[in-house]
């Protein structure tokens, strides 16, 4: 144990910054996926069927196919159409891509509960599509989808392990420097995995605090 | 080389993603009814167990989990081969989450039904394998579907043990051809192809065993 | 001799007393309707004689056994019982058809052919033949109710417990049912049957008992109980119940 302590402490800048890295994509991607699942959101009850269909084509293509094959994709694929991005931003660029596709799909489900009676009403009264979709869709499709947008950002943090196979200097890319090194592979890994755990934990805890902050009586979760 | 060559080229590495695909898939089942069946018991340590069990597998990520078990394990004294490497890691994180699909699902089995059946005579073990099992998958189909996704989403790590799937392949032959673009947007294609033609099955098991009234959230 | 003897039987939930000491008994071949105010303990009640809780003290004399002593075969019980519930309890991912031979055959170990012919002889007879491939949620609440009550006769029971069978049911649903348990009626099935309904109640028993707060305060035939009797608390019950138009 000492050995690899040691190493943790003379690594520990190393650690701070991958780990510093790690948050930050996470916080950009679940920024990012946010917004870009409410906009895939909005397209996909388009009253446009062309846009309707488009918008299922995207979504099912990027929860279809591994986050990986996207990431190689730009990372190695497009230098050869001379376009060299940093492994940051194929990073960004991937998920949020990816996490759009699926908070819009938990969007819709909830959105398919909801009264469509309310949706009328709202017209009835003068809204424009537009309106209705911002003051009223949203805000309860919104809410009921607490649950599973948090679980999807705890689902970002662990996928941008995936990050560090494209050379992203994540936190889990400098626990592996540190196993390559002292070849302390079960040490580094189980070290890996109990950081995850704790930043998961935290961020279980925030969820629930805001899941109870913003729970409207009578509209169910 | 044209496009459709690249394609049957990757498609080779097709049959080891569906064989991890469908182990991980059984592995994970097996766990998740296992753990379904244990928390019947309502024992108070087998309930921390599976708890902690089920936190820790939710919490760390498959790569990491995978890496623990393929290069961390050798360490003390355990060599796990690539494909159960694999295997396990997947089978054990989609258990976790299929438990909690199917503690849900059991859940949903109505009560009444229970007391009726119990009313009746029948055994807890044959309320256990006739009324709630039947039911608790038929809810479960949805659940089992993502889970499903999500163990094809992360088989690409198979490369990263050695195992010769879709991704080594494309991998491979992107180092020997320079030509990554056309070749990781195959690799996508396929599994695409791959996702899709496991969604029509499972959307014609479902419908077979489709039953009018249960209610599949 | 009686099929069923209670005698002072006692249920109490988290120290409160639900049952206090009931005393009837049931003869084979003889129906009796069990009224009351709601929470009197007529579901307890049901529920202790098959065991489906456990009674905290009393006797319950069963074919001559009492069935409160511990070593008695549940299982064994519980098959000479067909239970109704009010809410139908039907198994919700089986066929009607399924639904009766489940018993059958996981119970009374039958082959699965006689077990369909046993069914097809049972729901003939309440008029559910034709619907015996539906799933209950394809059936109105009368049919639901009919097919649970052939999914309890099917098991050839020594006695048949019905909890409110008709509670959950619209006016229309309700006769449909009502005209089936008196069939079970005129056949002399032996029938224990917990109601509200005085229709149901009056066309179905042989003679009604009058629990109330956990005791049988009075047992007697429908007509001498539900016009002016003696008792302010059951001429009040059926003040509420009974439309006197
Ligand atoms: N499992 C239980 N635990 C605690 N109290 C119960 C339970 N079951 C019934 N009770 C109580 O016993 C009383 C009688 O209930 P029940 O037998 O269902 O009445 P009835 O069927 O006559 O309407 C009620 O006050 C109810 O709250
Ligand atoms: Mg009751």
């Amino acid at each position: 144990m000492n050995v690899f302590l040691n190493d943790l402490i003379a690594y520990w800048p190393q650690i701070l910054m991958g780990l510093k890295n790690t948050l930050l994509l996470m916080a950009v991607m679940s920024i990012t996926g946010f917004f870009g699942g409410i906009g895939v959101f909005y397209l996909s009850i388009s009253k446009w069927e062309i846009v309707r269909k488009w918008t299922q084509s995207y979504i099912s293509f990027f929860i279809g196919t591994p986050l990986l094959v996207h990431l190689f994709l730009m990372y190695y694929g497009l230098p050869r159409l001379g376009i060299h991005l940093s492994a940051f931003t194929v990073c960004v660029i991937g998920f949020t891509l990816n996490v759009s596709a699926y908070n819009a799909r938990y969007l819709m489900t909830a959105y398919r509960g909801l009264h469509k009676s309310e949706l009328d009403a709202a017209l009835a009264q003068g809204f424009t599509p537009f309106e209705t979709f911002r003051l009223i869709i949203l805000p309860q499709v919104l809410r009921l989808s607490v649950p599973s947008l948090t679980n999807q950002v705890i689902q970002n943090i662990k996928d941008t392990s995936v990050a560090f196979l494209i050379q992203y200097p994540d936190f889990f890319t400098q626990m592996q420097e540190i196993a390559a090194v002292n070849f302390q592979f079960f040490k580094a890994y189980m070290t890996a995995g109990l950081v995850y755990m704790a930043m998961v934990s935290v961020i279980v805890v925030a969820a629930r605090k805001m899941e109870r902050q913003i729970a409207l009586p009578g509209l169910q979760t | 080389m044209t496009f459709w060559k690249i394609l049957i080229i990757l498609a080779e590495g097709a049959g080891y993603t569906i064989l991890v695909t469908i182990a991980a898939m059984v592995a994970g089942l097996a766990v998740g009814l296992l753990t379904a069946v244990l928390s019947r018991l309502h024992r108070k340590y087998v309930d921390i167990f599976l708890d902690v069990y089920k936190y820790i597998f939710r919490s760390i990520p498959v790569l990491v989990i995978l890496f623990l078990v393929y290069f961390g394990l050798p360490g003390i004294g355990i060599r796990v081969p690539p494909f159960l490497s694999m295997v396990v890691s997947l089978g054990l994180v989609s258990g976790a989450y299929l438990a909690e699909i199917f503690r849900g699902a059991m859940a949903a089995v109505s009560n009444n039904e229970m007391m009726a059946a119990e009313a009746a005579g029948l055994k807890r073990t044959q309320i256990f394998s006739h009324i709630i099992l039947p039911q608790m998958f038929r809810m479960s189909v949805p659940g089992m579907i993502n889970e499903f996704t999500s163990i094809l989403k992360y088989t690409p790590f198979a490369y990263t043990v050695g195992i010769p799937e879709i991704m080594k392949a494309a991998m491979t032959l992107a180092a020997m051809t320079l030509r990554g673009l056309e070749i990781y947007l195959a690799a996508g294609i396929i599994y695409f192809v791959i996702y899709k033609g496991f969604i029509m099955m499972f959307a014609a098991v479902e419908k077979k065993f489709h039953i009018p009234g249960l209610l599949v959230e | 001799m009686a099929l069923i003897e209670v005698k002072n039987l006692i249920k109490n939930f988290d120290g409160k007393n639900i049952l206090r000491g009931v005393n009837m008994e049931l003869h084979e071949g003889r129906s009796k309707v069990v009224m009351g105010p709601s929470g009197c303990g007529k579901t307890t009640l049901l529920r202790c004689l098959n065991l489906l809780i456990a009674p905290t003290a009393g006797q319950i004399i069963f074919k001559g056994n009492d069935i409160t002593r511990p070593g008695v075969d549940i299982r064994r019980l519980r098959q000479d019982i067909g239970f109704v519930f009010q809410h139908f309890a039907l198994y919700s991912h089986l066929t009607v058809e399924e639904n009766v031979t489940l018993g059958l055959r996981k119970i009374k170990k039958m082959k699965k052919k006689d077990a369909v012919e046993k069914a097809t002889y049972e729901l003939e007879r309440v008029g559910m033949f034709d619907h015996r491939n539906k799933y209950p949620a394809q059936l109105s609440g009368g049919q639901k109710q009919r097919a649970a009550i052939v999914r309890a006769l099917a098991m050839d029971p020594a006695v048949m417990f019905l909890d409110e069978p008709t509670s959950a049911l619209d006016p229309q649903m309700s006769r449909e049912v009502v005209t089936v348990i008196n069939k079970l009626y005129l056949d002399n099935i032996t029938m224990l049957c917990v109601t509200h309904d005085p229709f149901l109640a009056k066309y179905i028993s042989d003679s009604i008992v009058f629990m109330h707060e956990g005791v049988v305060v009075a047992e007697d035939i429908a007509e001498r109980l539900f016009y002016d009797h003696d008792d302010p608390r059951i001429r009040q019950f059926f003040l509420s119940v009974i439309d006197h138009r």
